[in-house]
């Protein structure tokens, strides 16, 4: 499957000749659109409108152990033999990135789906990506990222995805990554009964990662999510605790301003 | 919320265990370990990626002092169950179960907390 999505994408040249005509259409259509419900979603009915509130479905699947060729696995030994459990990158507001953050830890997550665009934002970690559609004149990568650059097309109602350009992530026990890592996922809606045998929506991300430097083979990941319109997106703010340990590091105390008089008061 | 709603939210919650707390292991503490205490919170980080929370206790010989659950789960989640913040105050009288860390039988992870009305937000077995 992998191979034959960079089959396409290898024989996909990009056409900048057409960059202008496309702006042009995108323009006049998102001009048509603005300010209306017209603006979301892929603007085709048989693809799926990946919008809305979702929760991952703890239903995510990754292979152990984890395929490490030699070279890798030797570092896995040496990194658990210096780094304690303490020495832990979450603890620090390391995003996860790509593909370890697809539906795993349980916070919302929000999609917004555009015809040029999927944007995806994680609650957790406050994690956002941008999935670009490849008819529509992505941008170039500019630098690594966590989350990579994301390029996407569709295969019938399955948006097939390809994730380059990421960040090394080198925790050698959180299914670590290289720069050369390549990621291909093949997302879909599937619509089934839930454990309550409600019909419900699931968001089905079947993710391959390739890493010849770091697996001996690809890494197959599936994930789901399940439609939840009535949960929100919460805030996460995940540096308070290591700005609590600076100002006790510096001996300072912030002032309580709740405790200020009322203006009655004064 | 509806209690259908919740109870989705919890299935999920368990199901997720596992990676509820994915980017940090639980080998530091001795999970097998639970040891319950009635007190009052005295401080309280609300917060994520794991809230904590002090607690005053009174002991069999009348002394008072300070159980350091030194992490918990995530702010985010235990609203998403239901927890009013605003219910854990310092001040406010509660019960918490915690695990004590290997290395620091002082310092506790806090799996569940117990509200004066008997309610409860149980987070990891």
């Amino acid at each position: 499957m992998s191979h034959f999505v960079l089959a396409f994408f290898r024989s996909s040249p990009r056409r900048p000749g057409r960059r202008c005509s496309v702006l042009g259409l995108v323009g006049a259509v998102a001009l048509a659109a603005a300010g209306s419900a017209a603006a979301q979603g892929t603007g085709d009915a048989a693809r799926p409108d990946f919008s809305g509130l979702w929760f991952p479905a703890g239903t995510r699947t990754t292979p152990q152990p984890l395929p490490f060729t030699d070279a890798a696995q030797r570092l896995v030994e040496q990194y658990r033999s210096e780094f304690t459990l303490d020495d832990d990158p979450g603890r620090y507001c390391i995003w996860p990135g790509m593909p370890r953050a697809v539906w795993g830890a349980p916070f919302t997550i929000e999609i917004f789906h555009r015809p040029q665009d999927v944007t995806i934002y994680w609650e957790g970690y406050g994690m956002y990506r941008k999935i670009y559609m490849a008819d529509h004149n992505p941008p170039p990568a500019l630098v690594p990222s966590a989350m990579g650059h994301s390029v996407a097309h569709w295969e019938g109602d399955t948006l097939v995805i390809e994730t380059t350009n990421l960040k090394p992530y080198p925790y050698m026990t959180r299914m670590a990554t290289t720069s050369d890592a390549h990621v291909i996922e093949r997302m879909r809606i599937e619509e089934r009964p839930g454990d309550d045998g409600q019909m419900r929506r699931y968001l089905v991300d079947e993710i391959t990662l390739t890493d010849p430097k770091m697996y001996k083979e690809p890494i197959r990941i599936v994930a789901q999510a399940v439609h939840r319109p009535d949960l929100q997106l919460l805030e996460y703010t995940c540096t308070d605790t290591l700005w609590d340990e600076y100002l006790q590091s510096r001996g300072l105390t912030l002032p309580d301003v709740d405790a200020l008089p009322e203006p009655d008061e004064e | 919320m509806s209690p259908k709603a919740v109870a989705i939210v919890l299935a999920a919650l368990v199901a997720a265990a596992g990676s509820a707390f994915a980017h940090h292991s639980f080998a530091i503490y001795d999970m097998e370990t639970n040891v319950e205490f009635e007190g009052v919170v005295d401080t309280l980080k609300f917060r994520n990626p794991h809230m904590a929370m002090t607690l005053k206790v009174t002991g069999d010989d009348g002394r008072e002092r300070l159980v350091e659950f030194v992490e918990g789960a995530p702010a985010n989640m235990l609203v998403r169950m239901g927890l009013d913040p605003a219910t854990i105050q310092p001040g406010r009288k509660i019960k918490a179960v915690g695990s004590p860390r290997r290395d620091d039988p002082n310092a506790y992870f806090l799996k569940t907390i117990i509200l004066e009305d008997g309610t409860r937000f149980h987070v990891l077995n």
